[in-house]
């Protein structure tokens, strides 16, 4: 489904990727784990179109999208859910939803879209008006993978879903991701929690320095001597 | 108390006019934190378009405001495209915008002088001398026209931006362009719109001050200023905080004739403008400024 082949990309004259590559296929959920400044994050940046790439491809579908504005992704089936939440705080919850399914192919479908994500969120129909930059930071992640969710993505990304909040919200966020996952959904995870990440996922890269390290199923990768010592501290 | 009366009625009309004048340079800073510093060029530019139309083709100027703000708006989505999109954005793009725009508002003046001379110019129609009461005193019907035609601007304009999915997207970017792509967003095509919208409130502001007032190749300068004062009191935040500030700045000058020279009052707003900057640097709702 995603293919990603050979990616470099410079952050001025400073080099994030160095000819990373990495496949999705549909249904999967796929982990992207390493260190912090690894590339994880400019990798996703570079398949929402948010970041320009020097050298590679990156196909969706069986079609580059490699040259194409970073607006639309979200036409085409991708969908992030950004590190940080990045909502519109001043806006309201409804209205951070609606800009959701903002692309014309998702807005036809706005009210069973936002149907769907109150059911997965019910917290957030009671919330519709509250502005989204006073809510706590759960619910902030929340609203961001109901966002995510309102494009009708047939790829969701999540960057970073667990950073920074309380161990009781990240079950949650990962009850959530797990149960995407058993719908069908097609996810690549970034995380830099190594073994809750490898615990929902089917297959997972280790990035280090812009490139992929090592590849294969997670449950592998868990039980990896390397990987425990590295990344676990076991 | 009569005469308070009538003042204060007098700033409320004048506050109309100011709130639609300083729209424009707002939204446009709010989207964009580009100060179009040629927004007072726009607004004499548009006051000789209303003369033009109604001394050449004799159109009413409040008949001719749609066809000037259409005008406004492609030349603002044309100075965007053309201009304003190749500049860096944000605290770094500002000596360049700033000069930039200051630029383009000095060729839009001596543009006017060579057309039009520097003679003063006003749009005189047969009504213009007419005059309506309101609580026993007797105003301008320009003026209540004026303020009329200002609120139900800056009205359509809130709705727009509270209630239709672009209008949405505009605050969208306003807050976080890289979230707005994620979504779908051209984030480009917002910017284009919203400088268009500006230009094109400036353009109504030029048709409103030419029933008004005389003007001359140099004006909008003020009205560039007063614009500046008021964003600053009311912060960027919100409609009601235009309002605020527009009635601030209004009532201010109209009420400073108590105690200064009537030819001092035009000084009013900018000594407002350096204690606010020195007391309150945040604008008097403070956090309240779109980021």
């Amino acid at each position: 489904m995603l293919e990603v082949r050979d990616l470099d990309v410079f952050y001025g004259d400073a080099q994030a990727l160095h000819g990373m590559a990495l496949r999705v296929d549909e249904g999967e959920v796929v982990t992207l784990v390493g260190a912090n400044g690894a590339g994880k994050t400019t990798t996703l940046r570079a398949i929402s179109g948010l970041q320009k790439v020097a050298r590679g491809d990156i196909t969706f579908e069986g079609k580059s999208i490699v040259g194409r504005p970073g607006h639309t992704r979200s036409e085409l089936g991708i969908s992030l859910v950004p590190e940080g939440r990045e909502l519109w705080p001043s806006l309201t919850v409804l209205e951070n939803l609606e800009l959701g399914c903002y692309a014309k192919s998702a807005r036809k479908h706005r009210d069973e879209s936002l149907e769907r994500v109150f059911d997965l969120f019910p917290r957030l129909h009671e919330r519709t008006k509250q502005l989204a930059g006073s809510m706590s930071g759960g619910e902030q992640q929340m609203v961001a993978i109901a966002r995510g969710l309102m494009s009708r993505p047939r790829l969701l990304m999540f960057d970073e879903p667990s950073l920074g909040l309380a161990p009781v919200i990240v079950t949650q966020v990962f009850a959530i991701i797990r149960r995407l996952a058993r719908e069908g959904l097609t996810i690549l995870l970034v995380e830099q929690n190594l073994k809750k990440a490898l615990e929902v996922a089917d297959r997972g890269y280790v990035v280090e320095t812009g490139s992929i390290t090592m590849a294969g199923p997670a449950r592998e990768l868990l039980s990896n001597e390397g990987i425990r010592a590295a990344y676990l501290g076991l | 108390m009569g005469q308070v009366l009538a003042l204060a009625i007098s700033a409320v009309l004048l506050a109309g006019f100011y709130a639609s004048m300083a729209y424009g340079l707002g939204l446009i800073y709010g989207v964009l934190r580009v100060v179009n510093l040629a927004h007072g060029g726009m607004i004499m530019a548009s006051a000789y378009l209303s003369w033009v139309l109604f001394t050449r083709f004799n159109i009413d100027p409040y008949l001719a405001i749609p066809i000037v703000m259409v005008v406004f708006f492609v030349v603002g989505v044309a100075m965007y495209k053309g201009l304003v999109r190749f500049l860096p954005r944000g605290a770094a793009g500002g000596v360049q915008s700033l000069l930039l725009l200051f630029g383009v508002w000095l060729v839009i003046r001596n543009i006017a002088y060579l057309l039009f001379t520097g003679d003063d110019q006003a749009v005189r129609t047969s009504y213009s001398t007419a005059s309506i009461s309101i609580f026993g005193n007797s105003y301008s019907l320009n003026r209540v026209l004026v303020f009329v035609i200002s609120l139900v601007a800056v009205a359509v304009l809130q709705l727009w931006l509270s209630r239709t999915y672009t209008g949405k997207a505009v605050r969208a970017v306003t807050e976080n362009s890289g979230s707005s792509t994620l979504v779908g967003i051209d984030v480009e095509r917002v910017y284009a719109l919203t400088f268009g919208v500006g230009t094109a409130l400036a353009g109504l502001a030029g048709v409103l001050a030419s029933t008004l007032f005389a003007f001359n190749p140099s004006f909008g300068s003020g009205e560039l200023l007063k614009s500046f004062v008021i964003i600053v009191l009311g912060g960027l935040g919100s409609v009601v905080g235009i309002a605020v500030g527009a009635l601030v700045l209004s009532f201010a000058e109209i009420f400073a004739i108590y105690v200064v020279p009537s030819y001092l009052t035009a000084a009013v707003g900018f000594v407002l403008l350096v204690v606010v900057l020195v007391v309150r640097p945040s604008g008097l709702f403070g956090a309240k400024v779109l980021r």
